[in-house]
């Protein structure tokens, strides 16, 4: 809706009402539309740079077996190194490059749906651009997020992103194998992300070797 | 982080709907900017300076207007601004907790927003 006022012969005034970010809400809604009905559960993952975002897919995709019934799309500034190392388990994989972009938006994603094939696809992934600031205010309409932290990342990086870890329906806190190197506490990391979400799952991995996978794959309703 | 992306999105609105009005020149824009938005205001007008260079808006004034925080609590009923303690490690984030009952069912109301509102035009 648009006015023009008038204000004087040579100047006037356009009055809008437009929020940028509602816009992208309001995308995410319509993919979610789009994904309900095509019958596709989609899961936004998440995470820092190296927080193990894509071996954390790469996990789960061994363990569900499910080929080529996953599609992932794999978000990053560039390279297409995500996606080739997705395919190698079996599922159908789009890489989106940003190329400036610090996260992924609903808009990107409506695109990336609308160009993949998705017959036959029950599940979706996406790895979200390495960012544990900005995806948070970018809804993308996927069903859950997940966020992933790993004990590499030092004591404090849940008590300092507490927004994107409030957004998250699971919380997986990777690398648990390093714990001792790293000298973390992973009762305090835990204790630190049950306060700013006490209701969501917290579950402790180590991607490369499949620990805590199963119970992950349970929290995101994967498998009953 | 996201300022450039947002920034980007502004000015392409505003040289599209001056456009479609037929201005020759803009002179200023209307921003309203929530105070809980993940936003840095001068990044945001910085950026939006920036792009607008060598196009009809080029030095056209940006005025920001914030948009003061509404919290509403589902616990305790509790509506109002968020009260900052000192104390508080999130006292400059997005408040999690109620500031008068501590419930984390708190919900934002107001003041997320980033809202283009006015371009101030030159036939």
């Amino acid at each position: 809706m648009k006015v023009l006022r008038s204000k004087g012969p040579e100047i006037f005034d356009i009055e809008l009402e437009k929020d940028l970010l509602a816009k992208n809400r309001s995308l995410a809604r319509e993919n979610r539309k789009k994904l309900d009905s095509l019958k596709i559960l989609a899961i936004d993952i998440m995470g820092s740079i190296g927080s193990g975002k894509t071996s954390l897919i790469k996990a789960i995709l061994k363990e569900l077996v499910m080929g080529k019934k996953v599609a992932v799309i794999a978000g990053d500034l560039t390279t297409t190194i995500d996606a080739e190392r997705i395919e190698v388990e079996g599922a159908r994989v789009i890489q989106v490059n940003t190329g400036k972009e610090c996260h992924l938006d609903a808009n990107v994603i409506h695109q990336a749906v609308d160009k993949m094939k998705l017959d036959g696809v029950k599940v979706l992934f996406i790895e979200n651009v390495g960012n544990l600031i900005c995806p948070g205010e970018f809804p993308l309409g996927a069903h859950k997020r997940l966020v992933v932290v790993s004990v590499t990342e030092g004591p404090y990086t849940i008590v300092k992103h507490p927004y994107i870890f409030r957004e998250a329906d699971v919380i997986v806190l990777n690398k648990i194998d390093l714990a001792k190197a790293m000298k973390i506490d992973l009762s305090q990391l835990k204790k630190d992300a049950q306060k700013v979400n006490p209701k969501v799952p917290f579950i402790k991995t180590n991607a490369l070797r499949g620990v805590g996978i199963s119970e992950v794959i349970h929290a995101l309703g994967l498998r009953p | 982080m996201h300022e450039f992306s947002i920034s980007s999105e502004i000015v392409k609105t505003v040289l599209d709907t001056v456009e479609k009005s037929e201005g020759k020149k803009v002179l200023s824009i209307q921003l309203e900017m929530g105070e809980l938005a993940l936003l840095n205001t001068e990044q945001v007008t910085y950026w939006i300076q920036e792009l607008f260079k060598g196009t009809i808006a080029e030095g056209a004034r940006i005025k920001v207007k914030t948009i003061k925080a509404q919290l509403q609590c589902n616990s305790c009923g509790y509506k109002g601004r968020n009260i900052s303690k000192e104390k508080d490690i999130f006292h400059h984030s997005i408040p999690l907790i109620c500031p008068k009952c501590g419930s984390l069912e708190i919900k934002v109301e107001k003041g997320r927003e980033c809202i283009l509102r006015r371009i101030q035009v030159m036939k």
